[in-house]
């Protein structure tokens, strides 16, 4: 594997999309590679940050008193 | 009462329901009115649910066909849908030049660690509309097959959505902190002559 075929790779691997016998031959170039092991790292950082910001905001609570409210009367509808 | 177990487990998922949302309406208001209308059509529909299946796969597949039903009717001019293409490698060779005079031994690191939640977010809303959608559901997780199902589309254009999508991201924030860079060595005093 070069590095155009492992940065080809990088999303699917992060991702955890490779099939286990290309995840093999991505682990191995990136041992050996220094370069494409950067930008491995680099992404899967930036993925996580992504992840962190979008988890940080929560449903207000009078969102889900509405909701359960809501629900109860849809099933009082169905008796 | 006693508790209802489908809509416990249905309500465990708010939170995400929620803050998927309101990435895709970039509205809090509009974000309670979906997620409480994503809830009432699966209230009305858990007849079609598999019990024993991945309910928040199919929580989300309400979700975003109710906000797509309802964005594509209501947006009177169609948005731009497509992205350019993004200079492949954006993040990895320009960060040293945000801050050379950095010490840094990982300048890139340190620029995603510096950017602000609220930068992160705004470059995800200001993705094109299929593009924020397909992203959303990776950060919650989905994988491309599942993705792909939700949005009825190729495996193969979610990947590329997502990878354009993210170059975008990269770019955007990089042109970010390249301007914050440039205003904090304005602000810097100058060197006596």
């Amino acid at each position: 594997m070069d590095c155009a075929d492992c940065l080809e790779r990088l999303y699917a691997y992060l991702d955890r999309e490779l099939r286990p016998e290309e995840i093999g031959a991505v682990r191995a170039h990136l041992d050996d590679c220094g370069g494409c092991e950067e930008n491995f790292v680099i992404e899967e950082r930036f993925l996580a940050r992504v992840r962190d910001c979008c988890a940080e905001d929560k449903a207000p609570s009078e969102l889900r008193t509405r909701i359960v409210t809501r629900l109860r009367m849809e099933r009082d509808l169905r008796r | 009462m006693a508790a209802d177990p489908f809509e416990s487990e249905a309500l465990s998922f708010l939170d995400a329901l929620y803050r998927t949302g309101l990435r895709m309406t970039r509205s809090e208001a509009e974000a309670e009115d979906l997620v409480q209308e994503t809830y009432i059509r699966a209230f009305r529909f858990r007849d079609q649910f598999t019990p024993g299946t991945n309910l928040k796969a199919w929580l989300f597949r309400i979700l975003t066909n109710t906000f797509i039903n309802q964005y594509r009717r209501k947006a009177s001019r169609p948005e731009t849908t497509e992205l350019d293409d993004v200079e492949e490698s954006i993040l990895y060779r320009h960060m040293r030049d945000v801050s050379p005079e950095s010490s840094s031994p990982d300048p890139e690191a340190e620029l995603i660690d510096n950017t602000l939640s609220s930068e992160v977010k705004d470059a995800l809303e200001a993705l094109p509309e299929k593009f924020r959608t397909t992203l959303l559901l990776d950060v919650e997780g989905f994988s491309y097959k599942e993705i792909a199902q939700m949005l009825d589309i190729p495996i193969g254009t979610v990947m590329s959505r997502l990878h354009r999508g993210r170059k975008f991201m990269q770019k955007r924030l990089y042109d970010l902190a390249r301007d914050r860079g440039i205003a904090a060595a304005r602000a810097m005093p100058r060197p006596a002559d």
